[in-house]
Order: structure tokens, then sequence, then C-alpha cells
């Protein structure tokens, strides 16, 4: 009998960037490779379009980039299954794998492989959408199947190029946003600059958790102005059936959760992943305080915070002393 | 000392050539054709007399402008496809017709494998070509329950796997996507669509099959193949054309191989910018056998895969319409830029709403960069309108229509994908030639299987498998069909002045049949054995199949 494929010890974190052709996937994908604080995996369409500082640069193939910081860039064109299959057969595990769906690709089609590849744990797909073009591209009889298979797909929607619409214009563009994708929520950007926490909040492991709040009220000081920082902290543990309505229902404006917590059905501690409008909850090998740390980015809405806060706190089960504070970063 | 000068002498010539249109007799020096004409015309040249050919038909080599090298690497493994086929070293491996026949040709494929862990890998099935029937693991695990077997279906998108392989890619009844359908019982059938499931299949068995480098040998078996059928110049068009397989084909288009190899590179393979740099290198190293220089671009899927892109209606049974495998505004950029630095263009588009992308793409950059005989060609173009054939007349494109699928598919688009009124003009030929638009007809092999006179049959009796006549205004007489494969082909891969017709200066490429084909019945065009090629003035024998 042939051994199986082992089951790592830990999942790889898999995002898929979707978006059409010209939405700012690859300013995306630019500044995540440069800004990373983890060791990530890009693969990438267009090679020839990634741009990063040469300081940064340690080795460049034509096929694939190494980063100082310990990223790499792989291109696609030799073949969409034979990069993945030499990404995810690296000696030294990634922290995080981000996959960019092609301009006419689906991203949905690509998130299944985290559904049946053990070695990787689906975070989150992210569509990228050009607000100048996306009621047209809607429209296009040619395009407008395409456009929505992708906007569908998101569990994040990122309605980039704000700055070239007028208000009515924006107006237009998360009209269109909401019919094909009604409930998703949506971030507006300019020139992609989406947080890199959006990606890495604060370590993509159980072993970076440990510092990770330390780390996030340093990266706090970085981010753009437009969005806000949220810390949720309690006693207590979460009723599981009460956390997932909670978590079904959080502010629109909410386009990042992560944290710690504790079950009342389960021991020990829990890690919950959210990226727009997926989560997660996976065991941590610790015992549980009987309290919860959680961690979100949310665009600057000033109703994000409470909303969360009542939400979750409708989802703690009592004895718990309330001795949290919440704050919110600029 | 000059090289001798060969006479061959046939039944009759059939050259292709409108001034000379036949002959009995053709000098040959120097891998050239020196004269064609009657004993007379050549009784004064101081010739060999090459009589083995006395009582054949010759015409020239055919030209198969749409095939894949992969054709070569496939006969590595065991084709169980539904029509017959004849394997690169000559053997006829008939078509299958049954699960039970593809299971007997996998057991009998399991015995000679020695290597008990190696994988065993069946192509070509085709499920239409059984009534719809179904291959499932149980199937599969009747071949080896040790052994990782794999089937891959003619559209090479759907893959067949036993148990064993199931396992090893760790599926199970818990797997929850739609790449993996399930049995009534639950557990998967063993059929595996889409990259989710290719990527744990290839996982599983720890490498991916269908990739690797090309080897000689996998050249060799390409040209084997082809020269089997009459061609003596083929077109791999779909490459990434990396230095190793450059360098590949270099060392196996020499003497010796019976076909001239035109490869396109793959536009998706690099950005516009640099594929033109590449193909400036590569063009400089072409030699008499291997000719670099045009680029292939994919625009859409495929009708019977429900991905090609169509015009309203769309699909007869309601599905939703395909994909675009390369968005229409960057189709102007790739065209645009290859178009303004000279390079010839081979765009395939299965629907009429990718031909459209195409034709548009071609008007934009031919009015932004006015280019004479440009020859851009659309690749299949297998449901264009009669308008949009008007667009390609006026545009100067030209046209490889796939007309094999009216066999293989025919009832499928009838019935399926297109509907009867639709279906009636797939691969519509005669509309081309009623155009007067350059005119191609190709096999795609190996989707379907390579033989220009089987494609010439297509075209002109557009007879499906079932034997419903699709369309008989599209037919094309037989003088046109072979025309397509020859000539038509030749003028399409921008050879036209060197291949596809029989006349002084041109290369001495031919083919040898056993009858003629304007004394054939239409309907056994297909039947008309190949005796032989020859490949600049050298004779290659084809064995009885």
């Amino acid at each position: 009998m042939r051994p199986g494929l082992p089951a790592p010890a830990t999942r790889c974190p898999l995002t898929v960037v979707g978006g059409f052709l010209g939405a700012g996937k690859t300013t995306l994908l630019n500044r995540l490779l440069a800004g990373s604080q983890g060791r990530y995996a890009v693969l990438v369409n267009d090679f020839g379009a990634i741009n990063v500082d040469a300081g940064l640069i340690q080795d460049h193939d034509g096929q694939t980039l190494r980063l100082t910081n310990g990223c790499v860039c792989c291109s696609l064109a030799d073949g969409f299954l034979d990069t993945l299959m030499r990404v995810l057969a690296e000696p030294e595990p990634f922290d995080h794998i981000v996959i960019e769906a092609s301009g006419v690709g689906d991203p949905g089609a690509i998130a299944e492989i985290a559904l049946v590849e053990p070695g990787l744990v689906l975070r989150g797909v992210v569509v990228l959408a050009d607000a100048e073009r996306v009621p047209g591209l809607a429209a296009d009889p040619r395009l407008g199947d395409t456009l929505a298979r992708q906007i569908r797909a998101a569990d994040l929607l990122v309605l980039n190029k704000r700055d070239l619409v007028d208000e009515a214009g924006r107006a237009a563009a998360r009209d269109t946003l909401a019919a094909l994708a009604p409930g998703v929520p949506v971030i507006e950007t300019v020139a992609a600059a989406l947080p890199a926490s959006v990606f890495d909040l604060g370590g993509a492991g159980p072993d970076r958790a440990r510092r990770g709040s330390a780390r996030l009220r340093a990266e706090a000081v970085t981010h753009e102005e437009a969005f806000q920082r949220l810390l949720y902290r309690r006693a207590g543990a979460f009723d599981r059936a009460a956390l997932e309505r909670a978590l079904t229902g959080m502010p629109a404006s909410l386009l990042r959760l992560k944290g710690r917590l504790g079950l009342a059905d389960r021991p020990g501690m829990h890690l919950l992943q959210m990226v727009g409008r997926r989560w997660s909850l996976s065991p941590l090998p610790e015992p549980a305080p009987d309290a919860a740390e959680l961690v979100g980015i949310a665009a600057t809405d000033p109703e994000a915070g409470p909303a969360l806060a009542g939400l979750l706190d409708a989802a703690l089960r009592p004895p718990h002393t309330p001795h949290g504070d919440r704050t919110r970063c600029a | 000392m000059p090289s001798e000068i060969t006479l061959f002498e046939a039944r009759r010539v059939i050259t292709m050539n409108p001034s000379r249109p036949e002959a009995t007799h053709i000098a040959v020096h120097d891998g050239r054709v020196l004269m064609v004409g009657t004993a007379e015309d050549c009784a004064g040249l101081d010739a060999v007399p090459d009589r083995r050919f006395a009582d054949k038909v010759i015409l020239p080599g055919f030209v198969e402008g749409h095939a894949h090298v992969m054709e070569g690497t496939l006969w590595r493994q065991t084709y169980v496809g539904a029509g017959d086929r004849r394997s690169p070293d000559g053997r006829r491996v008939p078509g299958l017709r049954d699960i039970g026949a593809v299971v007997d040709r996998l057991s009998e494929a399991d015995r000679s494998i020695a290597d008990p862990d190696q994988l065993l890998y069946g192509w070509g099935f085709d499920p239409l070509h059984l009534g719809g029937a179904r291959l499932t693991r149980h199937d599969l695990d009747r071949v080896s329950t040790t052994r990782p077997v794999m089937v891959h279906h003619a559209s090479l998108h759907i893959t067949n796997v036993n148990s064993l392989l199931l396992e090893m890619a760790g599926f199970d009844e818990t797997t929850a996507i739609d790449g993996v359908p399930k049995l009534p019982d639950g557990t998967p059938s063993g059929e595996l669509q889409g990259i989710a499931a290719r990527l744990r299949l290839f996982r599983g068995l720890g490498y991916n099959p269908m990739s690797g480098t090309l080897d000689a040998a996998d050249v060799g078996r390409f040209g084997a193949a082809a020269q089997l059928q009459g061609i003596t110049t083929i077109a791999d068009l779909h490459n990434d054309l990396t230095d190793a397989t450059v360098a590949v084909y270099g060392a196996a288009c020499v003497e010796g191989l019976p076909v001239r190899i035109v490869p396109a590179l793959a536009s998706v393979s690099c950005p516009p910018e640099d594929g033109v740099a590449r193909i400036g290198r590569l063009v400089a190293a072409n030699t008499e056998r291997l000719r670099f220089g045009i680029v292939k671009i994919v625009v859409d899927g495929s009708i019977q895969g429900f991905t090609a892109r169509l015009l309203p209606p769309g699909y007869h049974n309601g599905a939703p319409n395909g994909l675009w495998y390369v968005a229409p505004e960057d189709l102007d950029r790739i065209v645009g830029i290859y178009h303004a630095a000279g390079i010839q263009l081979h765009i395939h588009t299965n629907g009429n709403e990718a031909t459209e992308a195409a034709l548009d793409a071609v008007e934009k950059a031919q009015i932004a960069h006015p280019r004479p005989d440009h020859r851009h060609t659309l690749q299949h173009c297998q449901m264009a309108t009669e308008a949009q054939l008007r667009r390609v007349k006026a545009l100067g494109l030209c046209l490889n229509l796939f007309s094999n699928h009216l066999y293989y598919w025919g009832d499928s688009h009838h019935d399926l994908t297109m509907g009867p009124e639709r279906a009636a003009r797939i691969d519509a030929a005669g509309s081309a030639a009623r155009l007067g638009i350059p005119l191609a007809i190709h096999s795609d092999a190996p989707v379907t299987p390579l033989g220009p006179l089987f494609t010439a049959w297509c075209a002109v009796n557009r007879t499906t498998s079932s034997g419903r006549v699709l369309g008989p205004e599209e037919r094309l007489s037989v003088a046109q069909a072979l025309h397509a494969v020859t000539l038509g082909a030749a003028y399409t891969l921008r050879m036209d002045h060197c291949v596809g017709s029989i006349e002084a200066g041109k290369f001495a490429d031919f083919a040898v049949l056993d009858a003629d084909p304007f004394e054939t019945p239409p309907e056994a065009l297909k039947d008309i054995p190949v005796h032989a090629t020859v490949l600049g003035g050298r004779v290659f024998a084809v064995p009885p199949a």
C-alpha cells in the first residue's frame, strides 16, 4: 500500500485574489510582497508586472522571484497546476499562499483547491473591482457573466480606484456589487491600498498568535487612515451556535477578524479567522484561560466597533466580567 | 559533381498547380522538384527513372495545419478511444465501442507493464460514442486494484481513475466539490474534473503525468504518426517553446524525420512583447524541416464542453455561456502587438462570440497598422455566421476549420449544443469557399485522429457518426477538400511557396495513394490507402494497415 500524503502539522492559509483585468490585482500583490511580515508564496499571472524594490530581491530566475523577506513570487505561465505543486512541495512551509486568478478567471474555482488539499485552509476570496468600470462591465453582453462569476465568488470585495469616480459613480459601483453579491462586505480603496493585515493579521499560525497582540499595536500606526482597528477583549467563553449567528451578522464594514477564544462546549483555545464573510474556527494546542481576544479591521464606520462588540457580547456566556477595552485606532 | 536527378513516374500526378493540374512524371533534384510533366516533357533529362509508383497516384504531401505534438507523447500510453487510429509504429488500433472493450484493452496494457506501481494511463476515451455509458472506478478496478489507473477523455478535461488512485488522491465520501461526482452509494464515482480535483490527483501520484519535458522520441512518434497518413508538413499549434523544447525540436527535425514541423508559440506563455523577441530569435534558426514564426492565441473553450463563447441565442440546451480564456480587450492588445511586429497569428475561436472578438481585434489592428497579406488565421471557427465569414473575407483572414467535428461531435451539436439550424452550418467550408476565403481543414490531433483524407471526407460528406448529413449546402467538392489539405493549409502556414503543390522549385514532398481520389466515390475518400510519402525526394514507405 502506498502512503497517502502526510497530514501537515499546520495547514497553510490560502487567499485567492480575483478581479477583472485592470481592477488592481497586481498593484495589490506588489504591495503585499514588499510589505509582508511573513513568508508568503504569491502566484501571479503577469510576472513581468511584479515590481518590488531591487534591494528586496534575493534571486530572480525568470519564473520565480525570491525576496529577502522570505517571500516567493511565482509565475503561473508555466502552468497553473505545475506551479502550485512546486510551491506545495517547497521544503520550508509558507505562512500563507496567495493565488492570483486571471483577469477572466473564476477565483471560486481556485478556492475549491483548499476544500480538497489537506495542506491548505481557505482564508478567503478577495475580489477587486474597478469603481469606474464595474457598472459598465456588469452590463456588457460579452463580459457581464464573467464579471458576475468573479464578484459572486468573493468573501470580501475591494472597490478600487475610488478616487476616479464622483459620488454618483461610487454609488453606481456599490449598487452593482450589491446586486451581484448581496451582503458581501465592500471596502473602498485607492491604488489597491488594502491593509496588509487583511492577509496577515498578526501572524498566520498559532505560534505567532502569542505575540500577535504586540505586533498589531505596532502595525496599527502604519495603517491607511481609511481603516480602523477594533480590539475586543472579554472574559468568558462563547456559545458556539450563538457565535456562528453573530459572525454571520457582522457589519458590512468589517473586513477582517482574528483572535483566540474559548467555546463553552469544548476545552482549549480556538483560533478564529475571518476574511469578509468567510470564517473558520480551529482548535489551538493550549488551554483556555476563559477569555477572548479578537482583533478586527474595518472601514471608518463609527458604528462598526459598537456593532461588533454588541453582537459578540450577545454570544458570550456568563459569567463574564467585562474588563475589556475597545480601542479604535486611526 | 552534381547529384543525380530522379524521375518519378506515376499513374497520375495531381499537382494542385492550376496551370499544370495533371502530369505523370516528376523530376526531383536535390530535394526539390525540377520539372513536372509528361514522359515526353522529361525525356531530355539525364535522370534515373524510379517506377515504383508507376501504378499509384501522387498528390502533394498533405499539410496538417492544426495538430499537437501531444499526439506523439500520448502514444507512450494506451489508446482507448472510439475511433480507429494508427499508432506511430504503423499498427491499426481499433476504436472501442463499449466499456468492456476499454477494460480489456487496459488489462492487456496492465500485463505488459513490469513495474507494479507504475501508472497505467489510457487516453482518448469518449463516452459520447459509447451511447453515453459512464466509466466508473468499479470498471477500472477490474483492470487493477494494486496499480494506479487513469483514463483521460478525448476532451482532455475529464479523467476517470480507479479506487486505488482515488485513495491516493484522498477522495472519499466526505469530499464535497463538484469536480468529484458521487455514485448512488455516496462514494466517488472515479470521475474527476476541474483544477481542484486534478491538483489532488497529481499530488496523490506525486507528479503531473500530463506535463514533463518533450523528448526526441515524442517528436519522432508525432512525425511517424503523421507520415502514415500522407502528411509531410504538420503544425504543432500550441507550444510554450521553452529553450529545452526548442533544443529537442532542433535535434529531432533532421534527415530521417518524415515531416516538416511548424511549431506555434503559445501566446499565453509570455507577454506579447517578449513573444515578439522570442519569435525573432527562433526564426533565425529555421531550417527546411523546422519552421518557427507563428503565434497561437486561444480565445475560448470548446463547444462540446460548453466552454465556447456563443452569441445569442447561446447553447441549444440552455447551458450558460462559456469561458473567455483571454479578455476581448486583452485580445485587442495582444493581436495589436504581434500584428504590428509582422508576426502571423493563429487564433482559436470555437464559439461565434469568440470569433466576433477576434474579428474586432484584427480589424482594430489593421486600422492602426495596415498590413498587406498578414494571413492571420482563425482556427476551428466552427460556428461563424455568414456575416462573420464576410468579415473574415474583408479583413484578409484565413480559415482553418475543424471538419472532423462533423463526424465526431456532429450529433451532439445537433441535439445538445447548437440545435439543428446552427449545427447544419458548423464548420461552414462551403460558405468559406463561395466567399473565396483561403481555407484549410484539420484534425486537431490528438483530439481527433490524424488523417487528411478522413478530414477531407468529413468536409465532402458532412456525415455524423450516426449517419446524419449536417448541412449538405456546406459540403466541399473533392477537389476543394483536397486543396484544403494541401495548398490551402500551406497558405495558412505561409508555406505555399515551398509546399502544398507539386511544381518546379518547390520541395519534393508527396503523398502517394493507392487510388485516385477523383475516381473514388466521395463516400469512400477516407478509405484510400496511403502507400508512401516522399519528403525532399526521399521515399518513406507506409506499412500496410
